[in-house]
């Protein structure tokens, strides 16, 4: 059974590699569509430059070479896994991507283990007291979380809980220029992701309540629940080993659309809460017009797309026994 | 949410009546050492050695790891820094600089004149986007001894004297960058330099952290331990780091002005006023001077009557300025070049009714709408406050009958449609005039500065043969009362033909918190050294 799954992740992997080529091809252009390029941007923020200065940043930059020539070039770069230099920052494009992926991990997953946990939570417990005071509090709560523009409730949250109550900083990843080491430091992490990763997680805990309501409603009144209640199932037994099984499946499908869309981070959050993340970079650098590193954290989307799809649909297969491989491996 | 204001209010008026005591006590207080500066800026610098590049947060950050031959007091004359004494030839072609003995970089190498040599010839006057107009007549460099450097120039150049702070002309370390390609040393990113403190530390998106320089030639300072210069994206939150006091200095820029009014009233924040006399900043309307309908000057004149100077500052920038009466500000008061003696006044009781006059003058009929032309108005992307400006733009020019399309683009197109393509009517941004109007104001109206290659030259594309040399006249001309007298022309002829209209003298405020001492000691502010800077532990 396992040998099978490996294999199966493997071939999917193998034909989503023309799908990334694809991907990275028709990146390579649209992103040229843009007007202006780095030099102007750079010659903008300097507030005057020379003709001089202009002309030795676009040959620096390689803007001076014709299209197709940028292309190839780019194509045979990003066959050897190398994704290039930002000449904006002076780096290359690898080292400033993992330099900051680290820091959006963690409020993704912290976010993730957030909303999927009291989404399912709260979307099972409406289902099961459907009809009652709870489960309507529980709907209304989840369709303003849904509506709530995230940046509102972010700044909300600095407000109340960061400068009228003091429990959290107002923004950062760590104390800066403190000299904390070990659990101390982790603990100083962990206090400044609170507030980002709530605010995070409050669109998607909306989400996952909405579709863990439905799916619960339509299990509960199917017949093999009947039949387990007519078994003389206690109710704790029916939800638990059969009902939540069957429902948590669509909001495993949205969580894994959750985790494709990691590295494109949340602008919004990372930059209401100062946090040193991916997605403001990828922001920045559009506003740069510093296309080696967008095209870079696209590059790296687009693989972590395609990976988490198989993924999940692996992780199907474990929950609901009954889904089978599709293929040649169905019966491995 | 109400118990929480009442309890707020009780704890405020307590750290008020603290404040108001220890500042009694604190009047004579002794500048203590030790601590940690934070401060935040925005945008987060792409590099940060201003050698190589001018964008405002590489100064700020660089201003600390690089000094310059020069400072300035207030009134912007020199003061020695890397240079003890200097000496002008009587003939203004020769500028002999006496350097500072026992000066050493950051990495423990001497500094000596061919490190002023290198500097100045290879790498400001070459890579510096303005190195060539505060550099540009130095024709060769003589270091006689490792302390002295002597500059020959090809005419007299008055303007050189006011250019060589740390903030224009920063002295870098030859040692690092000969033989290499400067923008990609790593020394870049990775300073040294021979300033009050020392890089430590970058983390992209972050902070960079700088180190007190245990060697630093100023004996005994700076006074801080560390400098820390953080990055957050959302200036809500700036505002927010502010009022909690995890941020003690916020840069011009980083705060809304209404945002910085409110923290103003809180006990422990106030406004650092002052600090950028030498950069001279002022807002501007450009408008294009080569397309109907403000090919007129008529109708450029009137669109300087329309606007109310004294709105836009008090309401549009919450009083961070004052008017300005032309082109040259009155920062350079000191030097005599600003004038506002025989300069047309548009600020008059009867504006509306003169401009409606000079558009009927121009043939511009209202139409049965009432409105007598269209324009489009590019507002410059720099933010909220500028999108506000471009809106009052709008209804302040409706009433003469202009109707204005505001255009708002993200700042690349931005910057290729008006500044490379000169495809725009009028559009809004600020230019730093600097310590001499040579310096800082000539790119704008000089002819010879328009040129599509190169963004924010003469984007008016005004090209005035009076105006051309005067400017030329004054920038080789050795006596300053003489070049005064030109700037004064200049300042009535320029604002008669209003090519640009000039808004508001700005002031870049920082926002500071009341335990950092001695913020603003230099013209330079916050793009100063900050080495008498302290914090009240």
């Amino acid at each position: 059974m396992w040998s099978s799954r490996a294999r199966y992740v493997l071939n999917r992997l193998i034909h989503g590699l023309p799908i990334i080529f694809a991907i990275v091809i028709a990146n390579f252009f649209l992103i040229r569509l843009a007007p202006g390029d780095a030099a102007q941007v750079l010659a903008g923020e300097a507030g005057a430059a020379s003709e001089e200065y202009m002309r030795q940043i676009r040959q620096q930059f390689g803007l001076d070479q014709p299209l197709y020539i940028q292309f190839i070039s780019y194509m045979k770069n990003i066959l050897m896994f190398d994704m290039g230099y930002s000449f904006r920052h002076g780096r290359e494009v690898s080292s400033l991507i993992f330099e900051r992926v680290g820091a959006t991990a963690l409020l993704m997953f912290a976010s993730m283990v957030i909303s999927v946990g009291v989404g399912v939570l709260l979307g099972a417990l409406a289902a099961i007291k459907d009809r009652t005071i709870l489960s309507n509090v529980i709907v209304i709560f989840s369709i303003v979380s849904y509506a709530t523009p995230l940046f509102w409730v972010g700044l909300m949250l600095i407000i109340v809980f960061s400068i009228h109550l003091g429990w959290f900083p107002t923004s950062g990843i760590a104390t800066v220029g403190s000299t904390m080491t070990g659990w101390q430091y982790a603990l100083d992490i962990a206090h400044h992701l609170v507030l980002p990763a709530v605010t995070l997680s409050f669109f998607y805990m909306a989400l996952y309540t909405r579709l863990m309501r439905a799916s619960m409603l339509e299990t509960l009144g199917l017949d093999f629940i009947k039949t387990a209640r007519a078994k003389g199932l206690s109710d704790r037994k029916i939800v638990s080993r059969h009902a939540l099984r069957n429902a948590i499946l669509p909001v495993l499908t949205m969580a894994g659309v959750q985790v494709s869309s990691m590295l494109g981070g949340s602008v919004i959050i990372e930059s209401v809460f100062g946090w040193p993340g991916l997605g403001l970079l990828a922001f920045e650098s559009l506003f740069a017009r510093d296309l080696n590193l967008l095209l870079g954290i696209f590059f790296l989307s687009s693989i972590l797309v395609v990976v988490t799809n198989a993924i999940v649909d692996v992780v199907y297969t474990i929950v609901d026994p009954r889904i089978e491989l599709k293929g040649k491996l169905a019966h491995g | 949410m109400l118990l929480i204001k009442s309890w707020k209010n009780g704890v405020r008026a307590l750290a008020l009546a603290s404040v108001v005591s220890v500042a009694a006590g604190a009047v004579m207080a002794a500048p203590q050492g030790g601590g940690t500066l934070v401060v935040t800026t925005t945008p987060e610098p792409a590099i940060i050695t201003n050698a190589l590049s001018s964008a405002p947060t590489t100064a700020e950050l660089a201003t600390k790891i690089f000094d310059g031959l020069l400072e300035y007091d207030f009134d912007l004359n020199p003061k020695p820094s890397l240079a003890e004494s200097w000496e002008i030839s009587p003939d203004g072609k020769t500028i002999t600089f006496k350097l500072r003995q026992g000066v050493v970089w950051h990495d423990g190498k001497p500094f000596t004149s061919a490190d002023v040599q290198f500097s100045l010839m290879k790498v400001v006057k070459e890579y510096h986007p303005r190195g060539k107009g505060n550099l540009g007549p130095v024709t060769s460099i003589d270091a006689p001894d490792a302390h002295t450097v002597v500059l020959n120039l090809a005419h007299p150049y008055a303007p050189l004297m006011k250019g060589l702070s740390s903030l224009e002309t920063p002295i870098v370390p030859k040692h690092v960058y000969e033989g290499t390609d400067f923008r990609n040393n790593p020394a870049v990113n990775n300073p040294i330099g021979t300033g009050p403190f020392k890089f430590a530390k970058w983390e992209k998106g972050n902070f960079i952290e700088l180190q007190r320089n245990e060697k630093y030639w100023r004996e005994g300072k700076p006074y801080l331990d560390r400098l820390i210069f953080r990055f957050i994206a959302d200036s809500s939150t700036r505002a927010a780091g502010v009022e909690r006091g995890e941020i003690d200095v916020a840069t011009f820029g980083t705060i809304n002005p209404v945002e910085m009014r409110r923290l103003e009233e809180l006990p422990n924040i106030s406004i650092a006023k002052g600090g950028y006399e030498a950069i001279a900043p002022v807002m501007m309307l450009e408008l294009n001077t080569k397309r109907a309908p403000f090919d007129d000057k008529r109708v450029r004149q009137a669109v300087a009557y329309a606007l109310d100077r004294n709105f836009i500052t008090k309401n549009i920038w919450y009083g961070f300025g004052k008017p300005a009466v032309g082109p040259i500000s009155s920062f350079v008061k000191g030097s005599g070049a600003f004038t506002d003696q025989g300069i047309l006044k548009f600020d008059v009781k009867d504006r509306l009714d003169i401009a409606n006059r000079l558009l009927d003058e121009a043939g511009l009929k209202r139409g049965a709408n009432g409105m007598r032309t269209k324009i489009v108005h590019d507002v410059a992307p720099f933010g909220e406050d500028w999108r506000r400006m471009g809106e009052y733009i709008k209804q302040a020019l409706a009433r003469v009958g202009i109707e204005v399309e505001l255009r708002n683009r993200d700042y690349p197109t931005f910057v290729r449609e008006v500044h490379n393509k000169y495809d725009f009517d009028m559009t809004s941004t600020w230019s730093i005039g600097m310590a001499d109007p040579t310096l800082g104001v000539q790119r704008q109206t000089w002819s010879k500065n328009i040129n599509p290659e190169v963004p924010f030259g003469n984007v008016s594309q005004y090209s005035n043969p009076e105006v051309d040399k005067l400017w030329e006249t004054a920038q080789t001309e050795k006596d300053q009362a003489k070049r005064s007298q030109y700037f004064h022309k200049l300042q009535e002829l320029l604002v008669a033909d209003s090519p640009v209209i000039w808004l508001m003298e700005m002031d870049l405020v920082a926002v500071q918190n009341d335990k950092v001492q001695d913020l603003i000691t230099s013209p330079l502010g916050v793009r100063g050294g900050l080495y008498d800077t302290w914090v009240k532990q």
